[in-house]
């Protein structure tokens, strides 16, 4: 069993135009362990993006307080592609676009980077299991072939993301906005493809605005954050309170003190 | 000694040497006369790049054999190889010498096949006159190859053209590729500049294609020559009615380096495109003109270039579209782009666009940058490490030329040069 723990956890980030710092992040706890789903949800700029980053190494997030345990041990000094072959996995609002590599060979390179040097995948190994991924995405080939997100559609996209976190397999994968601008089919096949790494070796952070995602991936703690901290955490049956109240039902019912973007 | 005398005492030197080489009159006046103008012509401009006080122009005509086990090149089906001055093997198949193909060294040429080279040489892709180097080129000519193609033959096989400069020797290379192509033939070329041996010389390249009508060239080259090697490599092209020119330049020398490469589009409809990639590393220094110019009706030129600068290196790339009026229905394309892999690292991307002519379509892109971090987190995001993932992005940066060299030996060749190049300047 793999453990993730957040705690106290403050962020900032630097303001580009007047080079000021900002808090984003106003101590966070949180404690995942892999078997279990965990959903957050929140109103638009309360900085659930900044904590999937954060925890995944983005370098412009600086962590001023608190610390981040991957199995007992701080990764808040590790760079990015070390605290992915540790086990996470951050699947991107906005995935980048690469030209010029192909989406198989930069999976290659993924899946490699993983192994040892001298136990690097097969290609009859690495295509067998892109097949098999592929099926479970209803993704044709031919996307493999293209190259990495470059002209991609939203949804196919997303659904990248998804082959990515079936193909490298991590402990705990963190997802951020994954149903956003999915039709109802792609939907349900992101969630089949979520749903297919589910078990006791794998935990993952699913941030959301919307309950349906969360009927076909049935979490089973789901958290709320306002202003940078988590306010409320339940289960399965919290999400979907939220889902009639709104986030000024919910801020109102637990009396706390902070604005939401539409009410500025 | 004033400027006359030396200018009478190396003409007598080249004339010498010459007529010891055997050379007809008709070549040894075109060096003399060449050797004549040279002091009044023009180094070859090469815009944002300062190359004067490089010796481009060492004066010594000689001629000395070559070691044959210096080149170590692997046999090919349709092939000549030279080390230096020295012709090691020319392999050309018994069907293409009955249909006249011709594939031989260039003094070879020029006792066997005299009126097609004087035809030829200097004369059309490119003229003696046009700047000093070409001049001291012509004058100081010691080595090279001509490959001739009868009017309608095709060439299905790439014909391999291994030059190997000889820096065990303390001489320049002063080498001519002469390609003709006649009336609808089709061939594929590829060519291979490498360097042995440790001395410090020069290297003055030239290669002249001349594309009569309706014929396809295609041009790849994989240019490799030595760190202690001082370049200057020039490419021309001659494009007549409907003929297409294709080049695929790998400029991967070690030491610094000039290219100029020029692709003439003449006749009606003719076609020219020209991709170069680069990558320079250490202190080196590279300047690079690749131009087309539009003549004729209805031509169509297409400019791409990839360069990459690691460590305190600089690369120039001029990309240069010339419509000359009258070229009515012309299309003049180009892109510069180059990625700096350090913050030491000097490059320019500068389109040069000079139109003439209303009825066309011009346009161009140029970029000079760093390796995207976005692209760089999201790949190591992955578990992907830093390195590999700078190579995947400037792998894929360099992408859009290197799939379009046809010759597959030749891309993988470049591909295992840009990896080991990336492998040591970092
Ligand atoms: N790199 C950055 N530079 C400056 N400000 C940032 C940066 N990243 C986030 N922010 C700011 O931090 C706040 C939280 O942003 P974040 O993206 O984490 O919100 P979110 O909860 O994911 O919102 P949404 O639901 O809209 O995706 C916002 O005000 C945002 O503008
Ligand atoms: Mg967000």
């Amino acid at each position: 069993m793999a453990t993730l723990e957040i705690k106290d956890l403050h962020v900032e980030v630097t303001d580009e135009e007047n080079q000021t710092a900002k808090e984003i992040l106003k101590g966070v706890n949180l404690t995942m362990k892999t078997g279990e789903i965990h959903a957050i949800m929140g109103p638009n700029g309360t900085g659930k993006s900044t904590l999937s980053q954060t925890i995944m190494g983005q370098p412009s997030y600086h962590v001023t307080q608190g610390d981040i345990l991957l199995n007992g041990e701080s990764i808040v000094d590790m760079p990015v592609d070390e605290r992915a072959r540790k086990g996470l996995f951050l699947g991107m609002q906005y995935p980048a676009e690469i030209q010029g590599v192909t989406n198989a060979e930069f999976l290659r390179a993924a899946v490699n980077a993983r192994r040892a040097k001298d136990d690097q995948i097969s290609v009859m190994d690495f295509l067998k299991m892109l097949d098999k991924n592929l099926a479970i995405l209803d993704m044709s080939e031919a996307m493999t072939e293209r190259y990495l997100n470059e002209g991609f559609s939203g949804g196919e996209k997303k659904r990248n993301e998804i082959l990515q976190l079936l193909m490298i397999q991590p402990s705990f994968a963190l997802l951020d906005e994954i149903d956003s601008g999915l039709d109802i089919d792609a939907l349900k096949v992101v969630s089949k493809g979520v749903n297919a790494m589910r078990g006791d070796n794998f935990g993952s952070m699913i941030i959301t605005h919307y309950q349906r995602l969360l009927n076909y991936i049935v979490p089973d703690v789901v958290h709320i954050m306002m202003g940078g901290r988590i306010v409320k955490t339940g289960d399965a049956s919290l999400a979907k309170r939220l889902e009639k109240e709104g986030y000024a039902g919910l801020r109102d019912d637990l009396d706390i003190d902070v604005a939401l973007v539409d009410e500025n | 000694m004033d400027t006359m005398q030396t200018q009478t005492q190396a003409a007598t030197a080249v004339q010498t040497a010459a007529q010891q080489h055997n050379e007809p009159s008709w070549l040894i006046n075109k060096r003399l006369a060449a050797l004549d103008q040279m002091a009044d012509l023009p180094m070859p401009l090469v815009q944002r790049f300062n190359y004067r006080d490089w010796d481009l122009m060492p004066g010594n005509l000689q001629w000395a054999d070559s070691k044959r086990d210096l080149a170590q090149v692997a046999d090919g089906p349709v092939q000549i190889v030279q080390v230096g001055q020295t012709t090691v093997r020319v392999n050309l198949p018994e069907k293409l010498q009955e249909q006249g193909v011709v594939l031989t060294d260039f003094f070879t040429a020029v006792k066997d096949y005299p009126d097609l080279v004087q035809e030829a040489f200097m004369t059309k892709a490119m003229k003696a006159n046009e700047n000093r180097l070409a001049s001291y080129h012509t004058a100081y000519l010691n080595a090279g190859v001509f490959l001739y193609v009868p009017n309608n033959v095709v060439i299905s096989e790439p014909i391999d053209i291994q030059l190997i400069q000889d820096n065990t020797l303390d001489q320049p290379l002063n080498s001519h590729v002469l390609v003709v192509a006649g009336r609808n033939t089709e061939v594929s070329v590829s060519q291979h500049l490498t360097t042995v041996g440790e001395n410090a010389n020069l290297a003055n390249c030239l290669m002249e294609v001349i594309a009569d009508e309706n014929s396809h060239v295609t041009v790849a080259t994989l240019d490799e020559l030595g760190r202690k090697t001082l370049a200057y490599v020039e490419r021309r092209a001659y494009a007549a009615d409907n003929a297409s020119v294709n080049w695929a330049v790998g400029f991967m020398n070690e030491g610094n380096t000039i290219g100029n490469f020029d692709t003439e589009l003449n006749g009606v409809g003719s076609r020219a495109d020209a991709k170069v990639i680069a990558i320079t590393d250490h202190d080196q220094r590279m300047g690079v003109n690749t131009k087309i110019t539009n003549r004729g009706k209805h031509t169509n030129g297409n400019i791409l270039q990839r360069g990459v600068i690691l460590e305190d290196s600089e690369l120039v790339y001029n990309g240069i579209g010339d419509i000359i009026h009258g070229a009515a229905g012309s299309e003049a394309e180009q892109e510069n782009r180059l990625l700096m892999m350090s913050s030491n690292a000097h490059g320019n991307a500068n389109p040069i666009l000079l139109i003439d002519e209303n009825d066309v379509m011009a346009g161009h892109a140029a970029s000079v940058g760093q390796v995207d971090e976005q692209q760089l987190y999201y790949l190591m995001s992955r578990g992907i490490r830093r390195e590999t993932a700078e190579r995947l992005v400037i792998r894929g940066f360099l992408g859009a030329v290197l799939s379009a060299i046809p010759a597959k030996a030749v891309r993988s060749q470049l591909v295992e040069i840009i990896e080991r190049k990336l492998e040591n300047g970092r």
